[in-house]
Order: structure tokens, then C-alpha cells, then sequence
């Protein structure tokens, strides 16, 4: 009788081996030395997940202009095609990388890594107090990939829908803050504010609340102080 | 989501694994997907299916998976409850509603046998 397993084979040469270890662990691992290469540049790194269309870039361009002369930011693009997102960043006049997915879905650690590199190629002297990494516009893969990151920011438009925390709660248990964007439309679309709120608080109790309007600029003081609070 | 380039990853671990123990053949392989993973069972199983027939180390390895139920912590009390079906409404001990799952997202290679 095989030792191991007890089958009845005699010539049962049988290994049963406890490996007890995730399948993301080495994206975990790149990921840990990722957050050790920010902070040594100095920097505290927000990774933003949103759909398509949501207002990520958007967001980060006026953030740039209102917190630019304050803090050395720097920003990595995460896209499955094109530069059209790193292009626009760099017209605000911060250092910015471009990744291109070239199909898959999501960032994972291994991209970042090649990310900081090149970002840290662009700093003259190698110091940085915000990096801001935009993933690929999904609201359900990039969930899953720690990428070093200090903070989680986790982003739905006006235009969506309130459902979307309920729809995709990964993204919501995993993350820090919980940002709406577009409230100038909030007249014109159907999105009770207070239902998708107690959606993604009944994910995560310990998520920050925050809404901002690109265009009139409401909601950005809180951004701004919350962005100020973890670079002090 | 992207059941099949996990598969993948678990596909080369599985290689390595063999190689380490001087192994010809997977007949068995364990693992363990939390609820709150967002992996969809049934395309993880599927991707499993047609991956491993693909190699002579893997064509006849069965999959097992585990689904551990969900640990979720009181933020008033602390109280530790076990759940397989969500969130539970309110903490059996002091009925505050204020829930957080504690783990539940692993993705796990437990065990594996081989020949």
C-alpha cells in the first residue's frame, strides 16, 4: 500500500506536498518591493480604479493644477492601448509613464515596477511626494492585483448608476476612499447618491465618502485635504 | 474576470513544483478560493479543464476546489461570525450592523499529490 496516501497501488510512488500559497504571491512580493522603491523616492502612491469614461484622468489633471506648485507628483498611466492619457498629463507638466497593457485588462505589479523605473528617470532629484498610478479603466480585475500602493481610491461617475458598489463590491472591499465624480450632472441623471454610499459602506464600514465635480470644482477641497493629510 | 490566466500561473507553479520533487505526473491538485475573491468557480474549473489537458504533467490531474465560508468582525463588539451566504444583517451577539469581512479573498494552491 502507497505510504502516503493509502491507495491500494503497491507501486504507488505518491508525493502529497502542502505548498499553502497563493497564486498571487509573486505579484505580492514585486508588489511589497514597489512600495519600498516609493517610499524611498518619498512618496505616498494612490492607485485609482474606475470604469471607462469615469474621470480618472480628468480628475488628476485638475488636481495637478491645484496641488502642482505644492507637491511633486508624478503620475503612472495604465492603458490597454495609446498614449492619449499620459499625453494629456504631461501638458500639466509632471513626470508621467505611459504602460500599455497591449490586451490585459488590469496593472499588475511586474508593469509598476518597469512604471517606477521609468518615472524615476524623469526626476531630477529622484525625490516625489504623491505618485498617482491610473489603472485600466475596470471596475472588476484590477481588484485583485496590489500593486504597492498606500491607498485605494475606488471611483463611479453620475452616469453609471448608484448600483455599481453592489454590482462590484471587490472593488469596493478593497479599497480606502469611495469617490463620486460628475455630481454636476447629478439633475439629470437618476443616481440617489445616498443609495450607492450605503451600498459601498455596507462592503466596507471604513471607507472615506468623497464627490467631486471636475467642472465646478465642488467636492475638491476635501480631495485636496485628504491628499495633503497623507503626504505630512 | 481573468480565470484563465490564473489558471496559468497555477499551470507553471504546478511544473515547478514536479521538477522540485522529481514528479512525472499531477494527479491531484488542491485549491482554496475565498468567496470574496471575485473568481468565478465555474470558468476557474473550465480553464483548469482545458489548460491541463494541453500537457502530458497535467492530463489527467483532478481539481479540487474549497470555498472556506467568510470570517465577519463586529466594529462595535468584535465579535468574530461565520458566513457563507454575505454580509449577515446584524452581529448575533450585540446586534450592530456594522459588519467588515476578515479574509475571504485568498487564492490558494493547498495541496498537491503527484507521481
Amino acid at each position: 500500500m502507497c505510504e502516503d496516501c493509502g491507495c491500494a497501488s503497491p507501486s504507488h510512488n505518491h508525493k502529497v506536498v502542502d505548498v499553502n500559497q497563493s497564486l498571487l504571491a509573486a505579484n505580492d512580493a514585486l508588489a511589497e518591493k514597489n512600495r519600498e522603491h516609493i517610499e524611498e523616492l518619498g512618496a505616498v502612491a494612490i492607485n485609482l480604479i474606475s470604469s471607462p469614461g469615469s474621470g480618472k484622468t480628468t480628475l488628476l489633471e485638475k488636481t495637478i493644477e491645484r496641488l502642482g506648485k505644492e507637491l511633486r507628483i508624478g503620475v503612472i498611466e495604465g492603458d490597454i492601448e495609446t498614449e492619449r492619457d499620459a499625453e494629456r498629463i504631461r501638458a500639466k507638466g509632471v513626470p508621467v509613464v505611459q504602460l500599455t497593457t497591449g490586451g490585459a485588462c488590469h496593472l499588475d505589479a511586474a508593469l509598476v515596477h518597469k512604471g517606477i523605473h521609468a518615472l524615476e528617470h524623469q526626476l531630477d532629484d529622484k525625490k516625489l511626494d504623491l505618485l498617482f498610478i491610473e489603472n485600466v479603466g475596470n471596475l472588476v480585475c484590477p481588484a485583485t492585483f496590489y500593486l504597492g500602493e498606500h491607498q485605494r481610491v475606488v471611483m463611479i461617475s453620475v452616469p453609471e448608476g448608484p448600483d455599481k458598489p453592489a454590482k462590484y463590491p471587490r472593488a469596493f472591499i478593497g479599497s480606502d476612499v469611495f469617490m463620486i465624480s460628475k455630481t454636476d450632472l447629478l439633475p439629470y441623471f437618476d443616481f440617489p447618491s445616498e443609495m450607492a454610499i450605503k451600498d459601498a459602506l455596507l462592503l466596507n464600514p471604513k471607507l472615506k465618502v468623497m464627490s467631486v465635480s471636475a467642472t465646478t470644482g465642488d467636492g475638491f477641497d476635501s480631495w485636496l485635504a485628504y491628499l495633503r493629510s497623507l503626504c505630512r | 474576470m481573468h480565470e484563465i490566466s490564473l489558471v496559468q500561473g497555477l499551470l507553471k507553479q504546478l511544473a515547478e513544483l514536479a521538477g522540485e520533487h522529481q514528479c512525472k505526473a499531477i494527479s491531484k491538485v488542491r485549491v482554496e478560493i475565498g468567496p470574496l475573491s471575485g473568481i468565478v468557480i465555474d470558468s476557474f474549473q473550465f480553464g483548469f479543464d482545458v489548460l491541463s489537458a494541453e500537457q502530458d504533467l497535467t492530463r489527467d490531474a483532478l481539481l479540487e476546489i474549497v470555498t472556506p465560508p467568510i470570517q465577519y468582525k463586529c466594529c462595535y463588539c468584535g465579535h468574530v461570525s461565520l458566513s457563507s451566504e454575505g454580509v449577515p444583517d446584524s452581529c448575533p451577539e450585540c446586534s450592530h450592523t456594522l459588519l467588515v469581512p476578515e479574509g475571504g479573498d485568498g487564492l490558494i494552491l493547498m495541496q498537491v499529490e503527484m507521481v
